[in-house]
């Protein structure tokens, strides 16, 4: 695949042309199944993006010290096991204790449709289900991380 | 035991099978090609999941001389290829075992009730995420995961809740759990002792396939060497004390879930096999009295001649690897037994009623290729638990297939197919190569931790997302054929109710315990750990019932052996 | 966040000021903020010692640093630790794998962990590496620890910023080991044999000491440890060859040359930007070049008019930026 095959727009291409978006793929929660992450991981890596993947059964605690030491643009969280309302919304209070408001929050697995808009409005975008085309989540990740990014320059 | 290059040898024998096949080649040149010329088709290659390229016709000219008295045989004998025992489905149909656990320990005990009310007598449990990782209900990780996947245990007085009312010398029963399996199996125990049945008549099994969670499902607590210490345990203890609890199920089940080939699933859960058959032989045990108490699990897929292809194939190498390897003689003992579930990952989240089509068609690839027991999924299950309703439709299309279809009556109906056939030798060659790999690496359990199998997975895992994506492979309503006016479907919810009720019943129970009692047995419990000669059977057994949690319990564990961190896999 | 409240944030510890100002380190388009930062923060250096640790893949890098550090941590110490990893050739794209292989307990122990990616270092010493190290010196990190991918060229150019190089190797490695020795041999001031409780551990020393034994004899003689990260063994003797080498180059005469090469290499990088930058130039250089090419000048004389150019006209300078 052709690095930054998906980075068509040109504005966010000029702010990605020397750090690479940086994103964290993570489940924060009891689940094993990472048939997906490592996918999403080659994917990502494969588009161009710099990818660290929180391993094994991370705390929501250890999601948010990583994302910010690493000072990724996005955290990408994923959970099969149906705990996503309790477990996600851990990891965004655990952002907002923080103050932290330049590192944008994504998030996929078997999320029930209507799950979603509560996800959304704890400012948790994407949300996406099995089989959704890896292009819409590369797409979804850039516009996101774009935003963080331009935040994130604001110095 | 043979000499250590076995694998390159027989692998060697097997390459030397193929010859070309004349007859397809002029078939092709004299009536295809011109044929393909004047219509414009042709072109288009065709290849399984196992990357194996399929021709256009199959022959004899693809089989090898003899190979119908060699290496097929017939039902009930050597090499089994057409299944392990003479009469198969026209004597006993397969078992229809759906697997079932959600919310409280009393939730699941009314739905098993149901279930013995209505005839079946094989109950399968399936256990939340807190509980496959050995933690509590209480533990602040475990929030918002309580009886989710599953039903919660979190101590002896869960298990006593879920079993109350079921007379345990009726039923046989199935449990998926691995890392602390060797906890449940002495819960079990713990309870029948309660009802006074003897344990030697009390039968079920427990999946405590650890090889596999390193290699695809990753539920583990401590470092491979510890669990595969504790399956010994429990091996050489059951053997003595419950001799018929199926002690291991050797999955393929998750291998092929966390995105494998059929080839790469059946290499790598026979290899599995063959290390537990190993690590049997090492602790002393006779393999008659051991290899008849391990069975096997695996995953019927959509590719329906490759699944079906797959399964003969694997109990033609259990069988001839016991026989001419481990130079077993004994008949039971180089008998495949083997449950199957429909693929979960084949299943759309798109157009769900499409699912019941795809678990049919794999149900249907499960019996053809001889299972011993079947689990339907049902169609809502790419979207959470499945519902009563859908679980029932997923049962209906088993008894459809058993007493509709007609193909039970008779055995091995493909047998003889030169496609069929020549797929399972490809499927054969395909594991002995990786047996043969695996064994330079130094066996199974160094190329799992140096993440070899991992990455041969999730190479593959790839590469098939890839074709997803560009269309090559089709998913019908998820990739072609998408619909926008779809409807969402009614799913089951799951309350927190059950986490509350879970927490408070652990509370209780650690109150009313002699706490120095559990104190003094996990203490004895962590010294009998560092002892590798010990048995840890009859210290869980001690623990469980002084009510130690199963996370206190498998804390001593986590102290002793450590944990594990796996090689990184991307 | 602006520049001034991340150095007040860096001296706070603040991870997250910690890690933006590692992050303008590594991106081009800061470049000025970059500047801003080693300006303001350089008087606040020059506490840490900064330690690099290579060898090839699969030796368990990852996993001996995350236990060095944690022990150094206990004895109340305060590690930093920057893992380098290589990028994709293909897509520029990176897996930072190695977080995972330490992670553990890092974060309880106060260790500050960051992943950086080999790209972009294009000859020279890179500006991000060290800019990375000047940042965790700062925030008053002490040691510093530097992993690298243990290949190539970018990894001779990193090493070159620590004051203490271990080249750290494992038994089993067969024909790596050799590759190894030829460029290795050199930069190491330690070098350690990992997983000694492993078949050939002990040949493995032995041979890395008769192949120094060949090479050239300095003052400070080059020790060879054994260490197993399983159960920590050797790490205290380790640590104590770590304090023994950051001791002698900070008094022996020739030691000292170790801090002095560093502070070069910094100056060598800015003049090399600059350098880059002159040469560049479209309205300046290129017109230089043309005159050069065509015989007008010699390019003595064009490097001359150049620099001074440069240098001396504030317009043209602030252009050149």
């Amino acid at each position: 695949m052709q690095g930054g095959k998906y980075l068509a727009d040109g504005k966010s291409q000029s702010l990605f042309r020397d750090k690479p978006i940086k994103v964290l793929l993570a489940k924060p929660g009891i689940d094993g199944h990472d048939r997906g992450m490592f996918v999403l991981a080659r994917a990502f890596r494969d588009a161009g993006m710099d990818v660290l993947y929180a391993g094994l059964l991370p705390t929501p605690e250890d999601v948010v010290n990583t994302a910010v030491n690493e000072d990724v643009d996005v955290v990408a969280l994923s959970l099969l096991n149906g705990a996503h309302l309790t477990v996600f919304k851990k990891v965004m209070d655990l952002m907002k204790e923080r103050g932290i408001d330049d590192i944008s929050v994504v998030g996929g697995g078997t999320i029930p449709d209507h799950d979603r808009p509560k996800l959304e409005k704890m400012g948790i975008t994407g949300n996406y289900g099995p089989g959704t085309p890896l292009k819409v989540i590369i797409d979804h990740i850039t516009e996101r991380a774009a935003e963080a990014r331009q935040k994130k320059n604001r110095i | 035991m043979q000499s250590r290059d076995y694998y390159s040898r027989k692998l060697n024998e097997l390459k030397s099978r193929h010859s070309g096949n004349p007859d397809r080649e002029r078939w092709r040149r004299e009536t295809l090609a011109p044929w393909n010329q004047k219509t414009g088709y042709g072109g288009k290659e065709y290849r399984n999941s196992s990357e194996i390229p399929i021709h256009e016709i199959y022959t004899p000219g693809d089989l090898p001389p003899d190979y119908d008295k060699k290496e097929l045989g017939l039902p009930g004998e050597y090499p089994f290829t057409r299944g392990i025992y003479p009469n198969m489905y026209r004597g006993k149909l397969w078992t229809m075992r759906m697997f079932s656990g959600f919310g409280t320990p009393e939730d699941t005990n009314r739905r098993l009730k149901y279930l013995i009310s209505h005839g079946e007598s094989g109950l399968s449990i399936a256990f939340d995420m807190p509980t496959l990782y050995g933690y509590d209900c209480d533990n602040p990780r475990a929030d918002g995961e309580i009886g989710r996947c599953g039903v919660n245990i979190s101590s002896l007085k869960d298990m006593e809740t879920l079993f109350r009312g079921i007379d345990l010398s009726k039923i046989s029963t199935s449990m998926t759990i691995n890392a602390p399996a060797a906890v449940l199996t002495a819960m079990y125990v713990a309870i029948a002792k309660k009802q006074k049945v003897p344990l030697d008549s009390i039968s079920g099994t427990v999946q405590a396939d650890i090889l596999k969670e390193y290699i695809a499902q990753k539920e583990w607590m401590y470092p491979p060497e510890a669990h595969i210490r504790i399956i010994r345990d429990m091996m050489t203890y059951c053997s003595v004390n419950l001799p018929k609890w199926n002690y291991i199920s050797i999955s393929g089940y998750h291998i092929r879930e966390a995105g494998s080939s059929a080839a790469q699933e059946l290499a790598f859960t026979l290899a599995d096999g063959f290390y537990y058959i190993d690590l049997g032989m090492k602790a002393g045990l006779p393999v008659e009295k051991f290899a008849p108490r391990l069975s096997f699990f695996f995953n019927s897929s959509i590719d329906f001649f490759e699944e079906i292809a797959k399964m003969r194939a694997a109990r033609r190498i259990w069988a001839t690897v016991l026989k001419e390897k481990y130079d077993v003689n004994d008949p039971r003992s180089l008998l495949m037994r083997f449950h199957t579930q429909t693929s979960g990952y084949t299943l759309t989240w798109q157009q769900p009623i499409n699912n019941i089509i795809r678990t049919t068609i794999e149900a249907m690839a499960g019996v053809l290729g001889g299972t011993q027991s079947l689990h339907t999924n049902s169609y809502d299950e790419a979207w959470a638990l499945p519902s009563e309703e859908a679980v029932k439709i997923a049962l209906r299309t088993q008894q459809i297939i058993a007493e509709e279809s007609g193909i039970p009556a008779t055995i091995d109906p493909l047998g003889g197919s030169y496609y069929v056939e020549w797929l399972t030798n490809q499927m054969e060659e395909k594991a002995y190569e990786y047996f043969d790999r695996i064994e330079k690496m130094g066996g199974m359990l160094e190329a799992i931790k140096k993440g070899y199998i991992q990455k041969e997975i999730a190479a593959t895992s790839y590469r098939r997302q890839m074709r997803i994506e560009s269309g090559e492979e089709v998913m019908v309503g998820a990739n072609k054929y998408q619909d926008s006016s779809e409807k969402p479907i009614g799913i089951l919810k799951i309350s927190k109710k059950a986490q509350d009720a879970q927490i408070a019943r652990l509370k209780k129970v650690k109150i009313t315990r002699d706490k120095a009692k559990v104190d003094a047995i996990l203490g004895r419990l962590e010294d009998a750990m560092r002892d590798p000669e010990e048995n840890l059977m009859p210290h869980y057994l001690e623990a469980v019932e002084a009510y130690c949690t199963l996370e206190e319990i498998s804390n001593a564990g986590r102290k002793v052996f450590g944990g594990w961190k796996e090689p990184v896999i991307v | 966040m602006n520049i001034d409240e991340i150095i007040e944030g860096i001296s706070r510890k603040d991870s997250r000021s910690i890690s933006r100002a590692i992050s303008i380190f590594e991106d081009e388009l800061l470049a000025d903020k970059a500047e801003e930062l080693i300006r303001k923060l350089y008087p606040k250096t020059g506490k840490a010692h900064v330690i690099g640790i290579t060898g090839p893949p699969g030796v368990g890098k990852s996993t001996m640093i995350g236990r060095v550090s944690g022990f150094m941590a206990e004895e109340g110490r305060k590690p930093g630790v920057l893992a380098i990893d290589a990028s994709s050739p293909y897509s520029r794209g990176a897996f930072l794998g190695n977080r995972v292989r330490m992670q553990e307990s890092l974060g309880e122990k106060g260790i500050y962990m960051r992943s950086l990616t080999n790209r972009g270092f294009k000859g020279g010493l890179s500006l991000s590496a060290l800019g990375a190290c000047k940042v965790l010196d700062a925030a008053g990190f002490d040691p510093i620890i530097v992993e690298t991918v243990g290949s190539g060229q970018a990894d001779l150019d990193i090493m070159s910023v620590a004051h203490t190089v271990a080249v750290i190797l494992a038994p089993g490695l067969g024909d790596e080991i050799q590759a190894i020795k030829a460029g290795m041999m050199e930069i190491g001031d330690l070098f350690i044999v990992n997983k000694i409780d492993r078949e050939g551990a002990f040949i493995a020393m032995k041979e890395i000491q008769d192949t120094l034994a060949l090479g050239p004899q300095d003052k400070w003689v080059k020790p060879v440890l054994g260490l197993n990260s399983l159960t920590g063994e050797g790490f205290q003797e380790f640590i104590a060859e770590l304090d023994r080498h950051w001791e002698y180059v900070n008094t022996r005469g020739d030691g000292k040359a170790r801090l002095q090469g560093e502070v070069a290499l910094i100056m060598e990088s800015i003049f090399r930007k600059s350098l880059e930058r002159l040469m560049s130039d479209e309205g300046g250089a290129m017109e230089t070049l043309r005159r050069v090419y065509s015989r007008e000048i010699d390019p003595y004389m064009a490097a001359e008019l150049l620099m001074e150019y440069g240098i001396h006209d504030p317009a043209r300078s602030t252009r050149l930026k």
